[in-house]
């Protein structure tokens, strides 16, 4: 280039810049196409690199404003006494879970002695519903027809009636109108009856049709089976129930009666059940009285209370009016209006005296109903015939111990409790990440309590983990070390082909066939002792994990593959020359040198499990409450709420700005940070690992 | 000699019955005599891809107790032969000898009820690359002895420390064998292999271009080793380097392009070369 380009003459003529050796092609300042092609790449680079700082900033931004607004929200719930009359709020709610238990338990064995003719007779609906279902089209008709028809018979009644009051004589012209109705009446029914008639067996046939049909008989539970005789008369009564048909069929009729009878009969056996839940009730009605009478004392602090909060606002707003309005009158009455607002701080000391006054009744009470509750629960029955009702007076005497020391606890708070006391500032963040309830948009109070939406997410998290990992490892480690080509050329894509499904059609499927599925077979009988099982609910920690941990499979499976692969071959090939076998060589060298590698890629794929939103929004069961843990592992079988969950169900809903939208912006910057940790943590590792 | 005290303990461990009895007994009265024939290559055709043969017509004995070198050019199969010694040829799918036979200690080795497991038991390798794992070092030299299950802690400790001292480490590393073996030095390292490596009291060590990723130093002292580990063990080596060849081995065989063109004893093929190609390669005309 330097020599001979003709363009570029000698450099006599020096006032070109760059001489000989210039720029060829299209310059700016100097500048050629490459550097703009740099500039280029280095902007999209750098484009990313702002737009993220932008993000974190305005998450920070609305999160954080979160706290004084939350400060704010919890100083007015001390002050209005709501956070006083939560006290007796929890002894009614401890007390209700125990009521509850009592209460289902007893049905639970009153239910028990008709099970039989419960079960038939539901089944029996089953499939009647069924039939109705598949033939409304000919019922539908055979109905209308049926109802034309008594319409016609009604008109024709009336219209004889009338026929037969007229006097001939008189009435000569309506007389001969009203046979002319009749005889178009009777024309009319002529037409109908025989296309009713030609319906009725149409619509047996096509019941029929159906009721041969075998799928007809398959009812959800499996443990009923029909005898030849039963499903014989079921098809009876199900044939025989023609749109005008009157009463049961006599069968049908004898199964209630038996099982009304049988009801009967267990209620007298069960008498002594029954008094004592109705004791249980009987014994709240004095707190949950004096609850509710202390609830409309703090409402109205409350209201109060926001009502002094807002009065800055609406007087701005006013007098911002004011001065837009270019009509004196309307300007004068504007700020008239404005200074009527009041801005004085409600006298809490009143409003709330209330509450003060109530301690003793509230003792008296609490102390009564205690030892009555204690009495009551040990009068219930020691045994129960059915499963389900052992479980129910389990709980109820478990919640019987948590009402006790609930009441001794609110005693004790109650004494010490003034609504004037400071709410710290440490408070009102402990009360956000350790707050055990979430509760929006309640005329109460809102509660913006991370726990359990964090305890969901993270059990979600770890049950995801401990599935995946082992299953997407030991898979890395068959692929990478042991498989021949063609099978590593088919699993491969395969596992990574995972990561293509969209999450939400995976929800879909974790809705209808995981949850479905799970639930089946946790109801088999000998696997009652797995913990959790047999499940009552579809959507649950459990099927979320679970779909979690497959989505998770093809990020740690890759990522650990990589960390298979990254182990020097000399390494194996060392081990074997010293008379190591393949799998000795696999576990004992080659996977502990990657270890570092497939701990990274553990962690990457918590990463990726607890960012996920679409499956656990669709699977988790959205029950926002700390899973019951006392279950032991069964609490798996639990639905549960999620962070990445509730941003993506609330978000939506909620006004711009208000305390709702920066608590769920908060979730957000929790999860980010969860996020950045893992990532971190990550990468610490695997540099770590590139060292060795 | 020495060679028997080696044999000895290892002697059951070699899987059929047959062979070796008379793999055994042929041990004794070689060593008596110094002519034992460790290695007995028949005829051998080796490929790759099981179609064009790399290795041709190969038939060669190696002595026992005696230092073996194969030299040269690049491509020419020495480092081949030396892995079907050890069947670390099985490791590519498709490689496998064509025709003819290896027999090691008396035994076919490509026999099929051959275990290459066990027979690399008795053949140990040290590669070009030296390749600790990345454990400690006494972990490192117990290594061999963990897979084939031994755990007594004693038995260990004295293994390790006679496989250091062998490899002529021990003075270096004794206070530090808890630290890892991959912050020794390049020669240090290499020993480290070799002490790997004869901690599972093999018969035969193959070695594969030991000294070609060290620098003269760690060479000669690897070097000194190799002469020293004769007394106890059969050698094979493969270098590029002839003065290493003369300086270490007993035997010389050269190959050419698949061919093992002389087989001599080295002061004779480096002093008088029947063959001319051998003459011209070591004479540096080609290589």
């Amino acid at each position: 280039m330097s020599q001979s380009d003709p363009s570029s003459t000698p450099s006599a003529d020096s006032k070109i810049r760059g001489g000989q050796f210039r720029k060829k092609g299209f310059t700016v300042f100097g500048l050629d196409l490459q550097d703009f092609i740099r500039f280029f790449f280095s902007g999209n680079a750098s484009l990313a690199i702002v737009i993220l700082v932008l993000i974190c900033v305005f998450l920070a931004r609305e999160a954080l404003l979160f706290f004084p607004d939350h400060h704010q929200g919890l100083k007015a719930y001390r002050k209005s006494g709501q956070e006083f009359v939560d006290f007796v709020g929890d002894e009614v709610n401890d007390f209700t879970i125990l009521y509850s238990n009592a209460n289902v338990a007893y049905y639970a064995e009153l239910n028990q002695t008709s099970l039989e003719q419960d079960n038939l007779l539901a089944a029996y609906r089953a499939v009647q519903s069924l039939v109705k279902n598949e033939t409304s089209r000919v019922r539908d008709r055979l109905e209308d027809h049926l109802d034309d028809l008594e319409d016609v018979v009604d008109d024709l009644e009336e219209a004889e009636e009338d026929l037969a009051k007229l006097d001939p004589a008189v009435d000569g012209e309506k007389i001969a109108e009203l046979k002319k109705e009749i005889s178009e009446l009777n024309a009319e029914k002529q037409q109908l009856e025989p296309v009713i008639a030609e319906l009725r067996p149409e619509l047996r046939k096509a019941s029929e049709t159906i009721l041969n049909n075998s799928l007809t008989w398959k009812f959800d539970d499996a443990s009923l089976k029909l005898s030849e005789e039963q499903r014989e008369k079921f098809r009876e009564a199900v044939l025989r129930d023609e749109p005008d048909a009157q009463g049961d069929h006599p069968y049908v009729a004898e199964l209630k009666k038996i099982s009304a009878g049988k009801k009967a009969a267990a209620a007298e056996q069960l008498v002594d059940f029954k008094a004592t839940v109705t004791a249980l009730r009987d014994a709240a009605k004095p707190l949950k009285s004096l609850h509710s009478k202390l609830k409309r004392v703090a409402s109205e602090a409350k209201r109060e209370s926001e009502k002094f909060d807002t009065a800055p606002g609406r007087r701005a707003a006013l007098l911002e009016g004011a001065a837009k309005t270019s009509d004196p009158e309307e300007k004068a009455r504007k700020i008239k209006m404005a200074e009527a607002v009041m801005i004085k701080e409600p006298d809490f000391a009143t409003l709330t005296q209330p509450l003060y006054a109530a301690i003793p009744e509230h003792k008296a009470i609490a102390e009564k109903m205690r030892t009555e509750v204690a009495a009551l629960v040990k009068q219930l029955p020691e045994k129960a015939s059915t499963q389900g009702a052992r479980e129910r007076l389990k709980h109820a005497r478990k919640a019987e111990r948590t009402f006790d020391s609930t009441v001794s606890a609110s005693l004790k708070k109650m004494d010490k409790w003034n609504h004037d006391k400071r709410y710290s500032v440490i408070g009102s963040v402990t009360a956000f990440i350790f707050g055990k309830d979430w509760v929006t948009n309640s005329s109460w109070h809102d509660f913006y309590g991370l726990l359990p939406l964090f305890t969901g997410s993270l059990m979600i998290s770890i049950i995801a983990l401990v599935v995946a990992v082992p299953f997407a490892v030991s898979a890395a480690i068959y692929v990478n070390q042991l498989a021949p080509v063609h099978e590593q050329n088919l699993v491969k894509p395969a596992i990574e082909f995972i990561e293509a499904i969209p999450s939400v059609v995976l929800g879909f499927f974790g809705i209808f066939v995981l949850g479905t599925m799970l639930r089946n077979v946790s109801q088999v009988e000998w696997l009652s002792w797995v913990p959790g099982f047999p499940m009552s609910e579809r959507l649950t920690i459990l099927n979320a994990g679970l779909l979690l941990a497959f989505m998770a499979v093809p990020t740690i499976f890759t990522l650990a593959e990589d960390a298979l692969n990254n182990v020097p071959g000399a390494f194996s090939e060392n081990s074997l020359a010293l008379g190591a076998s393949k799998l000795q060589t696999v576990l004992q060298v080659v996977f502990p040198t990657a270890m570092s590698g497939i701990i990274a890629a553990a962690l990457l794929g918590f990463g990726r499990i607890i960012g996920e939103t679409m499956v656990v929004l669709l699977v988790a069961g959205n029950k926002i409450k700390i899973p019951d843990f006392s279950e032991g592992l069964g609490v798996i079988a639990q639905p549960a709420h999620t962070m990445t969950g509730i941003i993506a169900q609330e978000l939506g809903e909620v006004d711009n700005g208000s305390l709702h939208w920066r608590a769920l912006f908060m979730v957000g910057m929790v999860l980010f940070f969860i996020s950045l940790a893992v990532n971190y943590g990550a990468q610490k590792i695997l540099i770590r690992f590139q060292k060795v | 000699m020495s060679s028997s005290k080696v044999l000895m303990p290892t002697e059951e461990n070699i899987s059929p019955p047959a062979p070796e009895s008379s793999a055994v007994t042929s041990s004794h009265e070689s060593s008596q005599e110094e002519t034992e024939k460790v290695i007995k290559v028949n005829d051998l055709n080796f490929a790759y891809d099981g179609k064009k043969d790399v290795l041709r017509d190969i038939s060669l004995e190696i002595q026992g107790g005696e230092v073996t070198a194969f030299i040269g050019p690049s491509g020419c199969g020495k480092s081949t032969l030396l892995r079907c010694f050890n069947r670390m040829n099985d490791l590519i799918p498709t490689a496998s000898i064509t025709k003819g036979s290896i027999e090691i200690l008396g035994t076919d080795i490509y026999d099929q009820y051959v275990d290459e497991i066990e027979l690399r038991k008795h053949v140990g390798m040290v590669f070009q690359k030296y390749n600790p794992f990345p454990k400690s070092i006494y972990e490192n030299v117990a290594y061999g002895l963990r897979i084939q299950g031994i755990k007594d802690k004693a038995t260990l400790d004295q293994s390790v420390e006679e496989s250091l001292i062998g490899a002529g480490l021990w003075e270096e590393v004794k206070d530090r064998l808890d630290a890892s073996g991959l912050g020794l030095s390049g020669g240090q390292q290499q020993r480290l292999c070799i002490a790997r490596t004869i901690a599972v009291q093999p018969k035969i060590i193959l070695m594969d271009e030991p000294c070609s990723a060290l620098d003269p130093i760690s060479t000669a002292t690897v070097e000194d080793l190799i002469t020293q580990l004769k007394s106890k063990f059969t050698i094979v080596i493969v270098t590029h380097n002839m003065q290493q060849a003369t300086r270490v081995s007993d035997k010389t065989a050269f190959f050419y392009l698949g061919e093992l063109i002389e087989y001599d004893s080295t002061t004779r093929l480096f002093g008088s070369p029947a063959v001319k190609q051998t003459e011209d390669y070591i004479s540096g005309r080609f290589g």
